[in-house]
């Protein structure tokens, strides 16, 4: 009791596990569960930010690594090498040539959501998922849309949402929409190849929720 | 008739203490700057250490340790609870960063409001970077194609609200150069200690020796950390030299009014069980009454602001005063008129009041503002006391009384006296003690450094050192001073020296030295820079040329443009205009204005090679040197000391003089003035030899003794021939003796060592000085006959 008194009050990161687990889908947690993989995964990634201060997207791809438990690590290899490494909270970024920049993980909301929705499909855990997001799923068994939207306040202020697409037992594509309008689309695994050159949000969009 | 008189006479006494007292409640201004208790400064390091205790940056620093309230179990726990510390930090420091009472408030949390918005075009001006960098094509074009960098790195969304108005991140720059040069490790975002408290630095507006201003200082963070959400579960700590100087102000308050009380309390019951009367008791207290009123009146005259600590070691001090009314009582006879014992008396006990207040003269001539207050204090009011007692006291006595003469006790124990062996050779046997003990004593004969005097618990001192280590935060021990005629001259020195400093830091000589200029350019840097930024036509076109072919929105730049543009016209930054800002009244600590000539302090931490810090100043023409402030303030304990000593010699001859025409025989004067000086050395010896170093506060204590010794002295010594008269004095002096013992002794029980030096200095003085002038008193003899 007096545990949970301490731990209302406070939003940050501390958002008390409510017992929500049970107001997934069962079809819903199914799909969660069963898109499971045991640690390390390590998926190709092609990323299309679209930002307010650009005319153009910015394009990256590499390698996106989940090292179990709350560990991420991100790897650019284009444009630019660079190495992002979250873990206890903390992010380490990587160029070559310079020196390691460390920040907290509150800093960056948008890492925040990644490394919530990216461990939890990828350790198949409905419970985790459901801690930091509200979830819907749409779609069909073969080819699904799964919308978290955060219920962090401080991270649903900089993130509205991230829609992942997948088909069967993989997930192909993450869309991040961030609240002041711009939007990161990953493409993963082997549709990260399939980057176009100049991508929009558009084309993106078909080709994450498109065939298999 | 006689009655009438008595209450006529007793109403028109009160009236005049009730006068006295309206008078005082309405001109008393009560300070509490502590500095005023310590000896003037003679030298130009001791004023500046003076100045710096007070108003230094180091000492308006206060250490905030943020902590989770009972252990965590688990590393889950840990992290969760680190987790909310940060967030409990971060929304401190943002509601201190607001209130007018702190200067710069720093959790280590982005200070990307370091720069007061309405000064954010200076950032050019105050930035070194055009120092070394034109901001041309090439220059935009490196800084544009970094930032598109950081905009596909994780870091994008603390960079993206940013990007238009300060592409090359300035502002990033400047919080970075004025984060502490050794920060803490920052988790979630703000500083931690290994410990895993969150750790903020609050530098207050207040200086650091101004107990009431830091008391609100410390309150005003404490209420803005309990109306926080979720503070219940964590405890917030302060450190630092204001928080210390609220520390000890509230103990030594607290300790003194408990053994006020208790001795009070004490006083009372023996004055009732020595004159079984309970309105002699009463009107015994008239004379102190208005001792105490007409000296804090008098204060009020002369001071413009009355010291706390003087009315609180006034009271104490005028406890001799006491001994007036008791020896008027003491030595009333049976069916005799308290008018005509106290005739008999007077001579003596004039002289007694005559010795005091010379011996308390010493203090004026210490030249401490406090203790000149303390010594008027005194000296009027022992004055007010004796005087009243002879011409107002006795005419309010009850007639008949008990002449304590024939009290069997007394005259068993007068008996007992008389009887003591009085070789002629104690004297010398006690002198040959007192100079054995002085020369076998261990350690350091005088106490030189003032902070052995602190009673602020070891503990805390640890936690102290720890949280500084942790924050990087300056030693308060040592300072780099800049002199200059002009604050400019000062800043322009201080650019001058950083690249040495620069060499001494990357040596390792010092952990950090942080100068003036690192918060505010000279004038003509900023000038210089200034002419560097470029106009908005080139700076229009190198940055068109430098974004071609970068996908950066047309226009988006327009921000950054207008600031250059600002930044080309603005009149350059100056410490008056920067120190309507936090971060302007940061650098008012290290800019400061004296004796017509210009100031900067230099804050150093963390120091390894004293030498090569020292050298810095060297061949510089004296326009700087470095300053030890610890080295400084024991100089100055040192000359305070050689001061009060010679006053202590000036006052022991008007002593001399005083007492042999008092008494008009060198031969009595010996007999009074011997024992005296003895049982003063004895006190010192045996002080020494259990190894207490001597202070400023043990040498204040023996004066005060040695007043009280004299007094009983001189009443041993005086020749009356009348063995119940010299019960009644014995009465007298046990009384007194055991009331000083009382009040002194139970001082000596306090945990602040001031209280405690005073306490048990004096509670051995008083029993040696009575010891030895028994034993040494003439009229043994005379008294047999």
């Amino acid at each position: 009791m007096l545990l949970l008194s301490l731990l209302l009050p406070l939003s940050a990161n501390a958002s008390a596990p409510e017992p929500v687990t049970t107001a997934l889908a069962p079809a819903t947690r199914a799909l969660i569960v069963s898109l499971g993989q045991p640690a390390p995964a390590r998926t190709a990634f092609a990323e299309a930010r679209f930002l307010r201060v650009l005319d153009r997207p910015l394009v990256i791809s590499g390698e996106l690594a989940w090292l179990g438990g709350d560990q991420l690590q991100r790897r650019v290899d284009k444009p630019r090498l660079e190495t992002a490494s979250i873990a206890d909270g903390e992010v380490t970024v990587q160029r070559v040539g310079k020196r390691a920049r460390h920040f907290s993980l509150h800093r960056a909301p948008q890492l925040q959501v990644l490394l919530d929705s990216f461990v939890g499909l990828l350790s198949g855990d409905p419970a985790r998922l459901v801690q930091a997001f509200t979830i819907q799923r749409s779609g069909t068994a073969a080819q699904w849309t799964l919308s978290l939207v955060p219920r962090d306040e401080a991270v649903a202020g900089s993130v509205v949402g991230i829609e992942v697409d997948g088909v069967g037992k993989r997930s192909r594509c993450m869309r991040i929409r961030q609240a002041n309008g711009d939007l990161a689309v990953d493409l993963l695994g082997s549709l990260a190849a399939k980057m176009p050159l100049t991508p929009t949000r558009e084309s993106l969009k078909a080709l994450c929720q498109g065939g298999p | 008739m006689r009655g009438s008189g008595r209450a006529a006479l007793l109403t028109v006494w009160l009236l005049v203490l009730a006068g006295l007292g309206l008078f005082v409640v309405q001109r008393l201004q009560v300070s509490t700057d502590l500095r005023s208790f310590m000896p003037a400064p003679t030298t130009p390091d001791q004023r500046l250490l003076m100045e710096q205790v007070g108003d230094g940056p180091g000492s308006r620093l206060l250490l905030l340790a943020i902590r989770q309230s009972g252990t965590a179990a688990t590393l889950d726990d840990v992290a969760q609870s680190d987790a909310r510390l940060a967030t409990l930090s971060k929304r401190l420091a943002e509601k201190l960063q607001h209130d007018h009472r702190y200067s710069q408030v720093l959790n280590g949390s982005f200070a990307l409001g370091a720069l007061d918005p309405s000064l954010l075009p200076y950032r050019y001006l105050l930035s070194p970077t055009l120092d070394t960098q034109p901001m041309d094509e090439a220059y935009l074009a490196d800084q544009l194609q970094q930032r598109l960098e950081d905009l596909s790195s994780p870091a994008a969304g603390m960079l993206e609200g940013l990007l238009p108005r300060d592409p090359t991140l300035e502002v990033l720059k400047l919080a970075e150069r004025w984060a502490p040069a050794r920060s803490p490790q920052v988790r979630d975002g703000v500083w931690f200690s290994k410990q895993h408290e969150a750790l903020l630095l609050v530098q207050t507006v207040a200086p650091g020796f101004d107990p009431s201003g830091q008391q609100q200082a410390i309150e005003g963070i404490r209420h803005a950390f309990q109306a926080l959400p979720g503070s219940a579960g964590a405890t917030l700590e302060f450190s630092g030299p204001g928080y210390f100087s609220v520390l000890v102000a509230a103990q030594t308050r607290y300790q003194a009014d408990w053994i006020g009380r208790i001795s009070t309390l004490g006083f009372i019951t023996l004055l009732l069980l020595a004159y079984r009367s309970v309105s002699s008791l009463l009107l015994s207290a008239l004379p102190i009454a208005s001792a105490a009123l007409a000296g804090i009146a008098a204060l009020t005259l002369v001071f413009p602001a009355v010291h706390g600590i003087t009315l609180a070691f006034g009271f104490t001090l005028l406890g001799v005063a006491q001994e007036y009314p008791i020896r008027v009582l003491s030595h009333r006879r049976a069916g005799e008129d308290a008018v005509r014992s106290v005739r008999a008396l007077w001579p003596l006990l004039l002289t007694a009041i005559a010795s005091t207040c010379i011996a308390y003269l010493a203090f004026y001539a210490s030249g401490v503002n406090g203790l000149k207050q303390l010594a008027a204090f005194t000296i009027v009011g022992l004055l007010v006391a004796g005087f009243s007692t002879r011409y107002l006291l006795v005419r309010l006595l009850p007639v008949r009384v008990r002449d304590v003469a024939d009290m069997p006790w007394l005259v068993r124990a007068r008996g007992i006296v008389d009887r003591l062996p009085r070789p002629r050779w104690i004297p010398l046997l006690v002198a040959l003690a007192i100079m054995a003990m002085l020369a076998l004593a261990p350690g350091p004969f005088w106490q030189n450094d003032l902070a052995a005097l602190t009673p602020i618990s070891p503990q805390l001192l640890q936690r102290d050192a720890r949280l500084r280590e942790a924050l990087g935060a300056p030693d308060v021990r040592y300072l780099l001073m800049l002199q200059a005629p002009t604050a400019q001259g000062v800043l322009a020195l201080s650019e001058q020296l950083q690249p040495q400093v620069d060499r001494l830091i990357a040596r390792h000589a010092v952990d950090a030295l942080e100068l003036p200029s690192r918060y505010l350019p000279s004038v003509a840097v900023q000038e210089a820079r200034q002419r560097k930024l470029p106009n908005r036509a080139t700076l229009q076109r190198d940055l068109a040329k430098a974004s071609q072919g970068l996908p950066f929105r047309p226009g988006l730049f327009q921000p950054f443009v207008n600031d250059v543009e600002t930044a080309r016209q603005l009149p350059p930054l100056t410490p008056q205009r920067y120190a309507q800002t936090p971060l302007g009244q940061r650098l008012a600590a290290m800019l400061v204005h004296r004796d017509g000539h210009w100031l900067g302090l230099g804050t150093v931490s963390g120091v390894h090679d004293l030498a090569a810090l020292q050298a810095l100043g060297r061949d510089r023409g004296g326009t700087m040197r470095l300053l030890d402030l610890k080295a400084a303030s024991e100089s100055l304990v040192a000359a305070y000391r050689t001061r009060i000593l010679q006053a202590l010699l000036v006052a022991t001859a008007l002593l001399v003089l005083t007492i042999t025409f008092a008494l008009r025989s060198l031969r009595r004067a010996w007999h009074v003035l011997a024992p005296m000086t003895l049982a003063t050395f004895l006190v010192l010896a045996v002080e020494r030899m259990v190894g207490i170093e001597i202070s400023l506060f043990h040498l204040i204590a023996l004066i005060l003794a040695g007043g009280l010794g004299l007094h009983y002295a001189l009443f041993f010594e005086r020749d009356t021939g009348d063995p119940a008269e010299q019960r009644r004095t014995l009465h007298a002096t046990l009384v007194c003796v055991l009331s000083a013992l009382l009040v002194f002794g139970m001082l000596g029980w306090a945990s602040i060592p001031v209280l405690r030096a005073i306490g048990l200095t004096v509670s051995l003085g008083v029993a040696f000085h009575f010891c030895l002038s028994i034993l040494m008193a003439p009229h043994a003899h005379a008294s047999k006959d």
